[in-house]
């Protein structure tokens, strides 16, 4: 008495690829932290941190951040990110997860342990010849501001409500995270206008090899199930849909289908990738951690 | 001599029989007039599991929370959640989990909801509200109240903006279909959507969910152990469900009650679906454990008629059809013929007819013998196993045809909850007082009981007519 169609198909362990994010979420979120830590329960940061749209955020991070090829010999020379590019994205997102919700102490840890491995990673680029050094603060600060642009372009567009004036103090929240792994604070944009001119000014951008090969990795990760396969291609190319032009002329991406970016299909499909990635052990709990200490 | 001991001793004595009955008769006279609308209201409990400290403030955090998706997908783990058994561990156990998580609104959100709804802010709609609702519902939560005419009532708050972000997450079919095909993996994926999407459609309609209610309602009134609770018109529109306030024991607890207790809630389960079934051709959808409200000596409230299907004299003819030829006739042909008649199983397929009787059998197992019968929880499991059993061998020529699609949910369901109580019955002499070929003579107490309202029931009828 069932229907007969799909029967054979194995079960999908569809949600394994979000355990590790699940991990560095619950981890990162303590139980009795000893204070409010960087920012506390009222800023803009603890809000738009935990804010839904965050894996297409970061996503587009990952894109905008690859194309400079400085910043992206130091991962492709210096990572063992290919081995295991979700447990390599669990860790970013670990860190800055702990430094937006974790105590004093945690921050100050974590900070440290990130300055600690970029003074051992520098080389020389093998696309431009130019020598780099992940400690350099100008470097930094790209990987700083193409993450905090990606965020408030994602949150303001497909998360809960981020006025003008909230995304500018939300950037002007974040210098201190800048500050945090070495960029001097007077060198880092703190307000949305700032940011957009830093962005357009940085010289020379192009999607190098290394580039390419990361961002195809990050698009269709290995060892994702079929169904989890359908979720996360339309995840990212949503994200690719939230580019500026020349970032996705630079990969070749083609513009994205209009009704695929519309606010209502995106936060749906946002929507059934959280009810899983929300199903793991942990994640509700440290949710709710964040949400009882905000409402306090 | 203890009161178990004295109650055993009665019953196996020549005339134990009456004595449940008189206790029923005692019992139900006084269940709702001896209490004020006070009391009543005072004694419905706040479930301690509701996170008021988490309460959602705003239709915004309704939609973070329950749109975009999750409210339609964790609707459906509960749709899935009677077939536990052999499904992978996915999508399926974030929808069961969350299920229980919804939090409640904040007295503020709720009240905004009651003043769009009614008119006006809850304090001056009733004589008396309770901003911290007592109990969750699917899309919304209860609140305890007392009308300004003095009764005590349940009134169902839908969460804002709730329908609308459903509606529109229903429309997204081709993300449904993943999340689906990804959590129930050799499915029918197609005719679950369509049955959620038709079942949601329904349920954020309060109104409709009146109308199914009052028809139970009035069909049940009087009913010696059987109650429906009354809904307030008034009170209720498309979002806002005001129905009598029932207080009574929940599931949970009376499975601390002693054996008879429990077969008596569990006959009376039993007789409401099976009466239900042939003689309303409704089925009231949802046999979740939380729909009912047990008040002893076998008396069950039923709540909650958001998921109700009405069938036509059409619909039920093959379903009677099998059950008359399998368990009275026992014609094993022409049981074939009301399967393949009713679209269970395919014409002509080269399965001997016994495999047939052997393998669909199971479902009628607990009224083929005109005996007592144990429904554990093991044989629950089994009859679930086999009704998603993909390699057996009736499975390439079987199928489930959409119209009883929602009834072998149910089914199922039921023998989970009957399961759960471990309930022993002769549930063919209980089935037969109910069954149109038959119409056997009362067979429990509780059967008497039952055939005295019938009887009066068709007096009242035959009086109205003349």
């Amino acid at each position: 008495m069932r229907p007969e169609s799909e029967v054979d198909r194995q079960p999908a362990s569809s949600l394994a690829i979000l355990e590790p994010l699940a991990r560095a979420l619950t981890r990162s979120v303590a139980e009795r932290p000893a204070d409010d830590g960087l920012f506390g329960p009222r800023s803009l940061v603890w809000r738009v941190h935990r804010d839904r749209s965050f894996a297409v955020a970061g996503i587009r991070s990952l894109m905008v951040q690859a194309l400079h090829p400085l910043a992206m010999a130091g991962v492709a020379q210096h990572s063992n990110w290919e081995q295991d590019p979700i447990g390599r994205l669990a860790a970013t997102s670990g860190y800055i997860l702990t430094v937006t919700y974790g105590d004093t102490a945690s921050v100050q840890q974590a900070g440290a342990r990130v300055r600690a491995i970029h003074r051992h990673v520098n080389g020389t680029d093998s696309v431009t010849g130019s020598e780099y050094h992940a400690a350099d603060p100008a470097l930094l600060l790209w990987i700083h501001a193409a993450m905090v642009d990606s965020i408030v372009n994602v949150v303001q567009r497909y998360g809960r409500q981020l006025d003008a004036a909230d995304a500018d103090r939300y950037v002007a929240e974040m210098v201190r995270f800048a500050e945090l792994v070495g960029v001097p604070a007077e060198q880092v944009p703190a307000g949305v206008a700032a940011l957009q001119e830093y962005m357009e000014s940085v010289e020379p951008l192009r999607a190098t090899p290394a580039a390419l090969h990361a961002i195809s990795v990050v698009l269709d990760p290995p060892g994702l199930g079929d169904d989890m396969r359908e979720l996360w291609h339309d995840i990212g190319q949503v994200a690719i849909g939230t580019l500026p032009g020349w970032a996705r002329s630079m990969y070749g991406f083609g513009k994205p289908d209009p009704e695929l970016m519309e606010r209502e299909h995106v936060r749906q499909l946002i929507g059934a990738l959280d009810l899983g990635y929300e199903s793991l052990p942990g994640v509700m709990e440290a949710r709710e951690r964040i949400e009882l200490r905000m409402r306090q | 001599m203890s009161r178990r001991r004295t109650r055993e001793v009665i019953r196996q004595s020549r005339l134990g029989r009456i004595a449940p009955l008189a206790r029923l008769a005692l019992r139900f006279g006084g269940r709702y007039l001896a209490r004020s609308p006070q009391l009543l209201f005072a004694s419905v409990e706040r479930r301690t599991e509701l996170r008021h400290d988490l309460a959602l403030r705003s239709a915004e955090e309704v939609a973070e929370e329950l749109g975009y998706m999750k409210g339609v997908l964790m609707k459906l783990g509960q749709m899935a959640s009677y077939v536990d058994e052999d499904m992978p561990q996915t999508f399926r156990a974030a929808m069961g989990r969350l299920q229980h998580n919804a939090p409640p609104m904040s007295p503020e959100l709720a009240s905004s909801v009651i003043v769009d709804e009614l008119g006006d802010a809850p304090e001056r709609v009733f004589a008396r509200w309770d901003a911290l609702p007592f109990a969750a519902a699917s899309i919304g939560q209860v609140h305890r109240a007392i009308t300004k005419d003095s009764k005590a009532v349940a009134v169902k708050v839908q969460y804002p903006g709730i329908a609308r972000s459903i509606t529109s997450d229903l429309r997204n079919v081709a993300l449904l279909r993943r999340v689906v095909s990804a959590a129930f993996p050799g499915m029918d994926v197609q005719s679950l959507i369509e049955e959620l999407g038709e079942r949601l459609r329904e349920e954020v309609d309060y109104l409709l969910e009146a109308d199914n209610q009052e028809y139970f309602a009035q069909y049940y009134e009087g009913h010696p152990v059987i109650h429906v609770p009354q809904v307030v018109r008034e009170l209720s529109t498309a979002r806002v469900l005001t129905t009598e306030l029932v207080s009574g024991e929940r599931f949970e607890k009376i499975l601390q009650w002693d054996q008879h207790e429990r077969d008596m809630a569990a006959e009376t389960i039993n007789r409401f679906v099976t009466r239900s079934l042939y003689r309303l051709h409704a089925f009231n959808g949802d046999p979740h454990p939380g729909n009912y409200l047990f008040h002893g000596g076998g008396r069950v409230s039923f709540l909650d008629f958001g998921l109700t299907k009405r069938f036509t004299d059409q619909d039920l003819v093959p379903l009677v059809e099998a059950l008359r030829c399998l368990v009275i006739e026992k014609d094993g042909e022409c049981f074939r013929s009301a399967l393949e008649h009713a679209g269970f199983l395919k014409p002509g397929a080269p399965v001997p007819t016994e495999t047939v009787v052997d393998r669909f059998g199971l479902f009628y197992s607990t009224v083929l013998q005109d005996a007592p019968m144990t429904i554990t929880p093991a044989f629950a499991s089994a009859i679930v196993r086999r009704f998603f059993d993909a390699k057996g061998p009736l499975a390439p020529y079987s199928d489930v045809p959409r119209t009883y699609v929602v009834l072998q949910r149910i089914n199922l369901g039921l023998y989970a909850v009957l399961g759960s109580l471990n309930a022993t019955a002769n549930w063919r002499r209980i089935g037969q007082e109910m069954w149109p070929f038959v119409m056997g003579p009362p067979s429990t107490p509780i059967g008497e009981a039952e055939a005295r309202w019938v009887h009066k029931r068709a007096e009242r009828e035959l009086a109205a007519t003349r």
